[in-house]
């Protein structure tokens, strides 16, 4: 298992490295951040000034040698908006994204599992026809307006939930969850619904019930758990999409992650809070990826060995 | 039970639990700050994060709107009612020569962490600001490439010498906001100690920011012990925390966000305008920028899109800022005359078909996507090939900011200029002048018109700067002005506040009361 991890690791580092240096130059194509952090009569010497005391007048070549070194150094430079430490920033707002991913992605796959197990379970069903509507709604409808609807109809006509914050304890959090959980939700529920129509006509099934296997020792021990893999793999993509931030819902609730971070360092053309951003997200995309690899591995000796010709 | 099977549910299990125990371990956010409603805390609610605090950036507004006057305060205040200056940390103040001012300051003043406020902190507070390495904000907006000489002949005097006579050196130091002689004088603060009514109590960030009253305040203690300040990217999430009555005070509103009654419309300091960039044809032809001024109809926009909330702008200030002149009437919106000089112009071998670029800023006001929109169509009507190009305030600002980028072509820039100080020179100085580091057009003899201008006082002052905006529609005529704006502030009924013009640049948390109605009883 240990040289399944490390073998990923090392396919893993260079997509790793190349994200960097794309976003590394994707940032300085996106133009001068003179204008927003000088005075408006600013004259040419204090422009210069800047550029040189943040190393923007060097070739573009040595600002990436000299980002890279700093990252070796774990130095990740200064927020020109704030002067806070990059690395300072990115952290303290990451763990407040992965909390909303979790607990997001937790309850995505608990209700895709029932629900998918159920249509699968009766085809044609209520609770079929249902996963299908839910799977259509779910692929469209903006989370943007979603969110905005979610504020009007709870918080401001109910009254029943804050507009936005943190600081309502568990209230806080039904809105940001609903509004991101409701995608990963409708693709998981068709994931496991298909998946587990498979596993529920397969032999060992039928030998299952034949046996006597009673209907709920069926398809959770028998048909959910082959069933698992390919939901997984979708799962996995879809909380690398909210580990990259939740922006959207970020900006709306006021949710002090790492998705507003990083658009507001792009607006504010902060390029070392945007790079420092980038490259936790990055790493811990990274740490997701051998992670579901290796519950891949878990459940099938086939991805564990490679292939013996 | 097959083993393998096992150990694979005992591991995926206690994942599950671990997920379950992190999100919901007290249901806590992380980087979060908690609490409850407190009738003695003034909630505010900003359209974004003030990313520093630093006084010497209060001329930026996400961070004026919070330090200035607030935490900090100038020498001298003016008073966006009636213009005029105001005694603050100084109680008086007068021109001894023609290049030097004395400003007397008030006795018993101590900064908030003790120490007392002396000659000595106003004559550093003012050297750092403008005379310093730091590139201030209020360096650039207010004082230019002014260097000022200082003396502190006793405690309670501070001198300021100038290189040229300046009548209105008040008014600039108006934006300069005092701090303790142990700041640094190399970097900028985030976090600075101050004078004012409050004091910072905590900032968590990215989160909110909470402001103690401060206990060693000179002046009345401002009603409210606390003040939280907190921040929302979306106008109709803010809109809906005063109606929800999570916030008693929320900025930047637009009318469709919702706040209903709750939206108090204020006349604010902003003009809208099209900024013409002079130099490349067709926009170098007047009766091209004249057939632009007569294509835009400045009533029908503010009706539709500012639903009300503005008034046609014949200039670049609105009334109430120096140099005002009330008897420009705007541009007529006049289609066919508009039609008939692009056609004059086209016969005369101006190439009309060029193609204009109509450069605006996402989110820079409410409606401004829809504004941008009505006037290319009113363009393209009058003949004109105009391309609309949104963009974030980074790159609308290379449109915005001389250098303008190399081989631009032709382009309009939609700006919304906010004239702070209540003085035209702030505003002629940088959109008229040859040199103006927003202009894009002028010339020689309007520039010795402008300098003349600037070096008067009182009501000659005033003629002279009402003659400017006079004159220029004929001598430049670079600018096509929209609208004098209007903003809204959600006011929840818990608190007692009239905004002024400057509330959206200083806005001023002791000026706030609560209503007369106990707090307590709505919570």
């Amino acid at each position: 298992m240990f040289s399944f991890v490390r073998r990923r690791m090392y396919t893993s580092a260079l997509p790793l490295i190349i994200v960097l240096i794309g976003v590394f130059l994707l940032a300085r194509l996106t133009g001068d951040p003179t204008n927003l952090y000088l005075p408006e009569s600013a004259t040419a010497d204090q422009r210069a000034e800047f550029a040189a005391a943040n190393g923007f007048n060097d070739p573009l070549i040595t600002q990436l040698i000299d980002y890279f070194k700093g990252v070796i150094h774990l130095d990740f430079g200064t927020s020109l908006s704030t002067g806070e430490s990059a690395s300072s920033m990115a952290l303290r707002a990451f763990p407040a994204t992965l909390q909303l991913a979790f607990a997001t992605m937790l309850l995505a796959i608990i209700g895709a599992v029932v629900i998918g197990c159920w249509a699968a379970y009766r085809p044609n069903s209520l609770a079929d026809r249902f996963s299908s509507l839910l799977s259509m709604t779910a692929a469209s409808i903006p989370d943007f307006w979603f969110a905005i609807t979610g504020v009007w109809l709870f918080a401001v006509l109910m009254g029943w939930l804050p507009t936005s914050g943190v600081d309502a304890g568990i209230l806080s959090w039904i809105l940001p969850i609903a509004t991101l959980m409701i995608r990963p939700l409708g693709v998981l529920t068709q994931v496991v619904r298909g998946a587990m129509v498979s596993a529920l006509s397969a032999p060992y099934v039928r030998l299952a019930r034949s046996k006597g296997a009673s209907d709920f020792r069926v398809v959770t021990h028998h048909a959910l758990r082959n069933a698992a893999a390919p939901a997984l793999t979708v799962a996995g993509d879809l909380a690398v999409g909210l580990i990259n931030g939740a922006v959207v819902v970020e900006a709306i609730f006021g949710w002090p992650g790492i998705g507003k971070l990083m658009i507001d360092a792009i607006l504010q053309r902060d390029f070392a809070v945007l790079q420092a951003a980038v490259l936790l997200t990055a790493v811990s995309i990274f740490v997701l990826n051998i992670f579901i690899d290796a519950c891949y591995a878990l459940l099938d000796a086939r991805v564990r060995e490679p292939a013996k010709v | 039970m097959n083993p393998a099977t096992s150990t694979i549910r005992r591991r995926l299990s206690a994942l599950a639990l671990a997920g379950v125990t992190v999100a919901a371990s007290g249901c806590t956010v992380a980087n979060s700050g908690g609490g409850g409603y407190d009738p003695d805390t003034l909630r505010v609610v900003l359209s974004q994060e003030p990313p520093t605090l630093e006084p010497c950036d209060g001329s930026l507004t996400s961070t004026g709107i919070v330090v200035r006057s607030n935490i900090t305060e100038p020498l001298v205040e003016r008073d966006s009612n009636t213009g005029d200056l105001q005694p603050l940390l100084a109680t008086e103040w007068e021109q001894t020569s023609p290049n030097e001012w004395k400003f007397t300051l008030r006795d018993g003043v101590t900064f908030s962490d003790g120490a007392p406020f002396t000659s000595e902190d106003a004559a550093f507070s003012i050297n750092r600001a403008v005379n310093s390495d730091l590139s201030c904000n209020v360096d650039g907006y207010v004082f230019g490439d002014e260097e000022l000489s200082l003396q502190t002949p006793d405690a309670n005097t501070v001198i300021v010498g100038t290189t040229e006579p300046d009548p209105i050196l008040p008014l600039r130091i108006s934006f300069v906001e005092m701090v303790p002689r142990t700041t640094s004088m190399t970097e900028k603060v985030r976090e600075p100690i101050g004078t004012g009514p409050y004091a910072i109590q905590s900032w968590d960030y990215g989160q909110q920011l909470n402001l103690a009253r401060n206990a060693t305040y000179w002046g009345e203690a401002p009603a409210f012990a606390k003040a939280r300040y907190q921040w929302r990217s979306e106008g109709s999430v803010r809109a809906a925390m005063i109606t929800n009555d999570e916030a008693d005070i929320a900025t930047g509103l637009g009318p469709e966000d919702g706040a209903g009654d709750l939206g108090v419309p204020f006349q604010n300091n902003e003009t809208t305008a099209l900024r013409i960039f002079t130099e490349e044809a067709p926009l170098d032809d007047i009766r091209v920028r004249e057939a632009i001024n007569y294509s835009i109809n400045r009533s029908g926009i503010v009706k539709a899109i500012f639903r009300g909330l503005g008034e046609p702008a014949a200039q670049l200030i609105p009334e109430g800022v120096v140099g005002f002149n009330a008897e420009i009437e705007p541009w007529p919106y006049d289609p066919d005359k508009a039609r008939e000089l692009v056609a004059a112009a086209k016969a005369d071998g101006v190439p009309v078909d060029r193609q204009i670029r109509l450069i605006g800023r996402n989110s820079q006001f409410p409606g401004v996507t829809e504004t941008v929109e009505v006037m290319q169509s009113e363009l393209a009507n009058a003949g004109l090939n105009v391309k609309i190009e949104m963009m974030d305030t980074a790159a609308q600002l290379q449109y915005q900011l001389r250098p303008f980028p190399d081989n631009s072509g032709p382009f309009l820039a939609l700006i919304q200029h906010g004239n702070q100080a209540g003085d035209a020179a702030f505003s002629v100085d940088q959109y008229m002048s040859v040199d103006g580091a927003q202009s894009s057009s002028g010339t020689p003899a309007f520039d010795e018109k402008i300098s003349a201008a600037g070096k008067l006082i009182g009501e000659e002052r005033q003629n002279a700067y009402e003659q400017i905006f006079a004159d220029e529609p004929n001598e430049i005529a670079a600018m096509a002005y929209i609208a004098h704006m209007k903003g809204i502030l959600g006011k929840s009924a818990r608190v007692d506040y009239t905004p002024n013009p400057a509330t959206g640049d200083e806005m001023l948390l002791a000026a706030m009361t609560p209503a007369a109605s106990d707090r307590t009883d709505q919570s």
